[in-house]
């Protein structure tokens, strides 16, 4: 059954394109990309990280402040992305705390691989997600970025975060927080 | 006004037109997603290469379908998805119901998918005795409210949110408020509950990248997230031409779409997909099938012009843009695809004859086209579908009237005689109701311009 809907649909493809007169538009043809100018990435992705409601903070001793983060926001519960709870469980925590393994400075978003974050949910469902990213695995741009994630064979699962879950479904009225975190940390760790 | 035909958008766009509050939520759906697209296509100093890189891209895509079909087929198989091909609705729903029943299913959750709504497929899994459950917040609400969608990327945009409130406090219980983020965290808690019980989890696609089988879907909200990963079972349904060459074409797609959807630089989440999990103790669910649906995309192949229809990315900025749905918003269309692109590809997605009024719900302004990310030429593609549709259509009498004004036209004299002739008759002789109804017709001027140049 399967097998005679695949023959099918590619039979309808190519008889049709077959079937088809030559197109009278000249094709279009792109001109070479323009390639962005570089800046500090760093800077720039703390700004990125800011445009779209996230929190942002560069720092030296990244432990530290995650310390003061966690007494700030009275976590209780905290869920790692390296040791979770089993995910029907996760929907109890009031905090997830994830690395990344990149992140683009021109947008803001931290880039979660399948092969180091096991449990990305623990950036999803608590109200809240701290992410700790490395400064040298910052990336200017998003194609540097894709660029990266083919060095190696790609993961089963890539997630790409820029800033806080939101929604505008309701007259079009922002709302933060919708199925995922209303707050998100980025801790810029600088000390290496 | 739920469930309106496209055989009568005449009389459905007049209903929309009579309806002030409709208009109201158009005027600022349309006028704010309008204005937030020019600013994130302004803020790219290569937009316009950006616009032909993917209409290239898609052109390449198109005319080698099959071949990149098989590939990516082949490569999302070889990391552990189940790939169906499906070639019409009923075939995929029934693809998805067996994928369901045979898993003795009871809760399904679905992110927002307008091929899902093409195909009708809760209609499908409610009939077989499944509980499913939008989680998206507009398709939850439009879902609440047993109405269909009537914006690509904002399903509830024609509802305000004091019909939201009662619509909540009256179907969850929710204490009566018209407070937005109260509204949210209700079906926040909702839906939650809805995740933890799922069996199965269906999906869209935005993009299926032939180099790596891998599936890529965008989103704000994070209930895609959830609904690929809380359940054991995804499914995930794609039209056939949403197929892209090259992971690394996604940076020219990733750029367009966001921008001309919603303005944003990137949407909240983007979530890779390649094949199932690597261990059975990850994260994820143990079984990934990919519906491929044609119903009628094939058909299209066949002429360049009709092609250009399977390019779109479901953006939906031509809606926002065309002066048509800004003043008579999505319902009208009686389609799942709505505004100028819905009129060209429901025509030919459902049968010509069963939205023949579609292809005329446009003044052929061109805005749809000057803002579409991958340059369709959606007007040349409303006027191929009306030559298709009435190749020789119009009365006896229009076709003389045609015919004579021809004849005036062309000659100098008659038309001078035309010209004085007209401005007596004018005040004389009444002008057809049909041509005046929808027009102005300005009274000829007492002395004409060759008169005034004399």
């Amino acid at each position: 059954m399967s097998n005679s809907a695949r023959e099918s649909i590619l039979d309808s493809i190519r008889t049709h394109l077959a079937a088809s007169p030559p197109a009278d538009d000249p094709p279009v043809t792109p001109a070479n990309p323009v390639i962005p100018s570089k800046s500090d990435p760093v800077n720039r992705f703390k700004e990125s990280v800011e445009s779209v409601s996230g929190k942002c903070i560069i720092t030296t001793d990244a432990a530290d402040v995650l310390k003061q983060i966690l007494t700030d926001l009275n976590a209780q519960r905290i869920a790692y992305s390296d040791n979770a709870p089993n995910a029907h469980d996760i929907f109890s925590y009031d905090v997830g705390i994830s690395t990344a393994q990149a992140a683009i400075a021109e947008t803001g978003t931290l880039v979660l691989d399948s092969d180091c974050e096991r449990h990305r949910l623990v950036s999803l469902v608590p109200p809240v997600h701290i992410a700790i990213v490395n400064a040298s695995s910052i990336v200017e741009t998003l194609s540097d970025a894709l660029t990266r994630l083919q060095k190696k064979e790609i993961s089963p699962a890539i997630t790409f975060i820029t800033g806080p879950s939101r929604t505008a479904d309701i007259e079009l009225t922002l709302a933060i927080g919708v199925h995922g975190p209303q707050e998100l940390y980025v801790i810029v760790d600088g000390s290496k | 006004m739920n469930h309106l035909s496209s055989e009568t958008f005449k009389e459905n766009a007049r209903a929309a037109l009579a309806d002030v509050q409709l208009r109201g939520a158009l005027k600022n759906a349309t006028s704010l997603f309008g204005d937030r697209r020019k600013a994130a296509a302004a803020s790219l100093p290569n937009w316009e290469d950006l616009r032909s890189q993917a209409r290239a891209i898609k052109d390449d895509v198109l005319l080698h379908l099959d071949r990149y079909l098989e590939e990516f087929v082949r490569n999302a198989e070889s990391r552990g998805a189940t790939v169906h091909w499906a070639r019409d609705a009923a075939e995929a729903n029934s693809i998805i119901c067996g994928l369901a029943t045979e898993r003795a299913a009871r809760i399904v959750v679905k992110s927002k998918s307008m091929t899902t709504e093409e195909t009708h497929l809760n209609d499908a899994l409610e009939a077989a005795g499944m509980q499913v459950v939008e989680t998206d917040l507009g398709e939850y609400i439009i879902q609440l409210a047993h109405e269909p969608p009537s914006h690509i990327i904002a399903p509830a945009i024609h509802k305000t949110r004091q019909q939201i409130g009662a619509l909540f406090t009256a179907e969850l219980g929710m204490r009566p408020t018209d407070n937005v983020d109260q509204m949210t965290s209700t079906a926040r808690m909702k839906l939650r509950d809805r995740f933890a019980a799922a069996d199965v989890g269906i999906s869209g696609v935005n993009f299926a990248i032939a180099e790596t089988g891998t599936i890529v879907i965008v989103e704000n909200e994070g209930n895609i997230r959830l609904t690929t990963s809380l359940p054991r079972l995804h499914i995930a349904v794609m039209g056939i031409e949403k197929v892209i060459p090259r992971f690394n074409d996604l940076d020219v797609f990733l750029k367009l779409l966001p921008r001309s959807g919603t303005g944003q630089r990137l949407t909240t989440y983007q979530s890779f997909i390649t094949g199932t999990k690597r261990a059975s103790t990850d994260e994820g669910p143990d079984e990934l099938h990919i519906v491929l649906l044609d119903n009628g995309r094939s058909r299209m192949l066949a002429h360049p012009v009709t092609r250009q229809s399977l390019a779109c990315i479901r953006c939906g900025a031509c809606l926002n843009a065309c002066p048509v749905y800004q003043q008579v918003g999505g319902h009208a269309y009686g389609s799942v695809y709505p505004g100028p692109i819905g009129a060209v590809i429901t025509p030919q997605l459902m049968g010509i004859q069963k939205a023949a009024q579609l292809p005329y719900a446009s003044s052929l302004c061109g805005a749809c086209r000057e803002v579409c990310p991958v340059k369709i030429d959606i007007p040349r593609l409303l006027l191929h579908l009306r030559g298709e549709i009435s190749p020789r259509k119009g009365s006896a009498t229009e076709r003389l009237a045609f015919k004579m004004w021809a004849r005036v036209m062309t000659s100098p004299s008659l038309y001078r005689l035309s010209s004085v002739a007209g401005r007596i008759l004018q005040r004389v002789m009444p002008i057809s109701r049909a041509w005046t109804n929808g027009r102005d017709l300005r009274p000829i001027e007492s002395k004409s311009f060759h008169d005034l140049y004399e």
